[in-house]
């Protein structure tokens, strides 16, 4: 792609950024947008701009532009750069949907959005099989969490008459508990925690990171992974008060937040390292979410901005290590400050702000979220939770500044052709780690906006001035040095307690959930392929066996479910031609069961048939019964010619042995009874002519026709029976393609044999 | 191998005719008396199959208008939505079917979008369940050894 569609592209989240810059210093907060789209169901295009969409907004453009001029250099010179940089874009859009959504239905439609365009951005790469192993992975669990949020969306909005967000969270808290609306909290926390990498579905967001690094910045880091914390928080002065909410929250997040900090040393691959502490700092978000309160509030919103701003640099710096080098491998890289200066310089920027040193803003962030009150029998494992999680992000921030820029203890190996990247390479990192160094000296400048997406969390409380400054209190200073002791113990020691963790773990690796995952998607072609042994056996007694069994069987279910409420109809003679086709059906259907020749069995399965028609005649339905003559007719015909035909090449002499199953006999009549039975009893239930009424009275001035079924069809339902034949073209191409295969194949084997023949 | 069957393949072209001429009889009625877009299509399935009896079924593919069972259901579910367009065009909901009269002096000539609808109807079903037909035959054809050249007509 040449620099000028490059530059265009980039454009696109600038003037977004712009746009969102624009919205907050003219508009009043929050503002709201309402475009009417499906009003029948209730579902708008309902916009709700308060401070939580607007830090995310600034999020996803203001790192949308890194990420864009990022992905120019990173992919100069791809074949199918501009499919990256059209998907990024979609997905940008997305992003912004699902944010501002104020309807859940809207915020899905744009969540889903994210799982798919996010499938096919870590299968970027798709001819790389490990890639597209990694897509279908994050596909499969984000996708099936889209699913539980989607049950839950709509337990919700069922329970609280409307799907508007912020009238659902105004109406929460003065609601009952019912079991319902804890269903839709159960299982709206379970599509975020899927979105949001929660332990038990940690697993997927290190396996998205066969992503190019540019998609792993954005979507894995910064933006799309934040999305089940940002609808936590949106919905969390709805639950907030809920102690399910706060102790599911509290208990898995600061679980995920420890676990998957530990998780990382396991790894080499640099670029899976900083994977595992971005599911930690998820883990740490979701956690605040789950806390009472303002402080906690606070913390979220200003936890969001810094992890942004230090991860996405350092995953860009992931990004230039492979580049410059050609691997992530840890083990093989040192001493690259003297090939990579620029790069170096990004590291250990964004490095300072992950380990929280002062003068950075993870220092200020750091200090708010100890500060955010646990529920009081929580308040230890948060504690312990907190220590791990910031004690393994120092050594983490060590590995990727100074472990691959400088060096380490032992033997340091440096690639001999290390080398910067241009511009477009280094610039995106160190801008963004600057910001974040100039917000941890200056933390006043976010005041504002960390206030207003705080006040959005928690829209109860007293508004609070938020004031962050740069205070060294005693506290905030020894457990800085706490962390900070242990982390770097932690790193000079990565080497052994990497080897010695990992020796531990892989005892277990059978039980962790990836195996688990693995068995799962092994075992569904398993799983279907038995079913498919069991069910399509291919044989026709048996499957007509089944069907009519289970139909029986429902039937018979029902009528003996309600015997009570039955009424059943008075004895009325019937006329003569009723008896007739009666006495034509039956014959029909006796003569039928003695044939062993195909083309008898036709024509007195046409008795029934014809049967059927004249009882119609006597029924008052003359329209259907000349249906039933003209289709019975044609059927027998062309049956009787192709059966004649085959009989004349020689196959389909008749059955080849009478085939008598043990079950048919009883299956027959129970099948015959029931529906007698329930023709008996649906008959003598009283008959709402409501709509016969009103179809025979418009019928001819509404829709000009005086076939009603006809009007129905093709005026008064013309879109279902639009439906109808789209369904019956779209089946037909479903067929196609298998009939024609086996067709070929068929011509195929006789040309062999042919051929096999003559030789 | 191949076995004709001399009566059938003559008396399969009146009756090829005969029963599509029924079948659009039967559509153009629907509207007032029975019969309809669907059970015209079925009708003329039944010609195509009868067709494919006789002849084979990629004959009788080649037979149907635009030549192939797939064309024609596209074709048919296309004018199905196309009906529906005039009445946005107007301002109604889609589908909201239009009714005109054409006086002819004597008497006066009802045309409608319904009509446009219930050919597309009728096109659908008459080009997917032939096609399913057809290809169901044309499976039958290659095991019992009619072999089937490219251009469809049956090899001696």
């Amino acid at each position: 792609m040449s620099l000028g569609a490059r530059t265009a592209f980039v454009l696109l989240p600038l003037l977004a950024f712009m746009a969102v810059l624009w919205t907050a210093a003219t508009q009043p907060l929050p503002l709201d947008i309402h475009v009417p789209w499906i009003p029948a169901l209730g579902v708008h295009l309902d916009f709700h701009i308060d401070g939580l969409t607007l830090l995310m907004l600034l999020l996803i453009t203001g790192i949308g532009v890194a990420v864009f001029v990022y992905a120019g250099g990173y992919l100069a010179g791809h074949p199918q750069q501009k499919r990256l940089y059209i998907l990024l874009s979609f997905f940008m859009v997305a992003m912004i949907g699902t944010v501002m959504a104020d309807n859940l239905i809207v915020l899905f439609l744009f969540w889903e959005a994210t799982s798919v365009l996010s499938f096919l951005l870590v299968g970027f790469n798709h001819e790389d099989p490990k890639s597209r192993k990694s897509a279908q992975q994050a596909l499969v669990v984000t996708g099936s969490g889209g699913l539980a949020l989607l049950a839950g969306i709509l337990l919700l909005g069922q329970n609280m008459g409307t799907f508007s967000i912020q009238e659902i969270i105004a109406q929460l808290p003065y609601t009952e508990h019912t079991p319902l609306l804890t269903a839709a909290l159960l299982l709206i926390i379970l599509g975020a925690f899927t979105k949001s990498a929660q332990f038990p579905f940690h697993f997927w967001l290190p396996g998205a990171m066969a992503a190019p690094t540019p998609v792993s910045a954005y979507l894995h880091s910064a933006t799309m992974v934040k999305l089940g914390v940002y609808l936590l928080a949106r919905l969390d002065p709805g639950f907030g008060g809920w102690e399910l909410w706060q102790w599911t929250l509290q208990i898995f997040g600061s679980f995920t937040a420890a676990w998957a900090m530990l998780l990382a040393l396991r790894e080499r691959d640099l670029k899976r390292i900083l994977a595992w502490s971005t599911v930690a700092t998820l883990g740490t978000l979701v956690m605040l979410v789950g806390m009472d309160g303002h402080g906690a509030s606070v913390a979220v919103s200003a936890l969001l901005l810094a992890h942004a701003l230090y991860k996405a640099p350092l995953f860009f710096v992931a990004g230039n290590v492979d580049h410059g080098t050609g691997t992530r491998i840890i083990d093989r890289l040192g001493n690259l400050r003297h090939a990579m200066p620029l790069t170096a310089a990004a590291a250990a920027l964004a490095g300072l702000s992950m380990a929280g040193i002062p003068l950075s803003f993870g220092y200020v962030v750091k200090d708010v979220v100890g500060q955010a009150d646990a529920l009081g029998a929580l308040s230890e494992l948060v504690k312990v939770a907190n220590t791990i999680f910031a004690a393994v992000a120092v050594a983490v921030a060590a590995v990727a500044a100074v472990r691959v820029f400088w060096r380490h203890p032992g033997h340091n190996i440096t690639p001999p052709d290390a080398h910067e990247g241009g511009v477009a390479l280094w610039a995106p990192p160190l801008v963004l780690a600057c910001i974040g160094i100039s917000l941890g000296v200056a933390p006043f400048m976010a005041d504002w906006l960390l206030g207003v997406a705080a006040e959005a969390m928690t829209p109860r409380a007293e508004a609070v001035a938020v004031h962050f400054a740069l205070e060294f209190s005693l506290g905030s200073l020894l457990s800085l040095a706490l962390t900070v002791g242990i982390g770097a113990a932690v790193f000079i020691y990565w080497d052994p307690l990497h080897r010695r963790f990992d020796r531990l773990l892989a005892r277990f690796d059978t039980l962790s959930t990836p195996a688990q995952y693995e068995r799962f998607i092994n075992g569904i072609p398993v799983w279907s392929s038995r079913s498919t042994r069991w069910l399509q056996h291919g044989e026709l007694p048996g499957y007509s066996t089944l069907m009519v069994g289970f139909v029986t069987a429902l039937l018979a279910g029902i009528l003996l479910a309600g015997w009570g409420h039955w009424l059943w109809p008075q004895w009325v003679a019937p006329s003569t031609g009723f008896v007739l086709a009666c006495l034509l059906i039956v014959s029909g259907a006796l003569l039928a069961v003695f044939q062993r020749d195909r083309l008898v069995l036709l024509l007195c399965s046409g008795l029934v048939g014809y049967g059927s028609a004249v009882f119609f005649m006597y029924t008052g339905a003359p329209d259907v019964a000349y249906t039933q003559f003209v289709v019975e007719s044609v059927f027998v015909i062309v049956l009787a010619s192709v059966l004649l035909k085959l009989k004349l090449a020689g196959r389909g002499q008749g059955m080849p042995k009478p085939h008598t199953s043990p079950w048919a006999f009883p299956l027959a009549v129970a099948f015959g009874a029931v529906v007698t039975v329930i023709m008996l009893v649906s008959f003598s239930a009283a008959f709402n002519t409501q709509l016969t009424d009103f179809f025979a009275q418009v019928s001819v001035p509404e829709a000009h026709g005086r076939n009603v079924v006809n009007v129905v069809l093709v005026d008064f339902r013309a879109l279902d029976t639009l439906g109808e034949i789209a369904v019956v073209m779209l089946s037909f191409l479903a067929a196609l393609p298998v009939l024609h295969a086996v067709r070929a194949h068929m011509l195929r084997q006789k040309k062999s044999t042919q051929e096999g023949s003559k030789a | 191998m191949n076995r004709r069957v001399v009566i059938l393949e003559s008396i399969s072209r009146p009756l090829y005719v005969a029963i599509l001429l029924a079948s659009v009889w039967v559509l153009l009625r629907g509207h007032n008396e029975p019969g309809g877009g669907f059970i015209g299509g079925l009708l003329a399935v039944n010609a195509s199959i009868l067709w494919a009896v006789a002849h084979g079924s990629d004959a009788a593919a080649l037979r149907l208008p635009y030549g192939s069972p797939l064309r024609l259901t596209v074709i048919g579910l296309g004018i199905g939505i196309l009906s529906g367009i005039p009445a946005l065009i107007v301002g109604d909901p889609f589908l909201t079917h239009i009714w005109g009269y054409i006086p002819l002096g004597f008497t006066e000539l009802k045309v409608s979008t319904v009509i446009i609808f219930d050919l597309g109807v009728y096109f659908t079903v008459w080009g997917a369940l032939a096609g399913y037909a057809l290809a169901l035959l044309g499976v039958d054809e290659s095991i019992k050894g009619r072999d089937m050249t490219q251009d469809g007509s049956a090899s001696k």
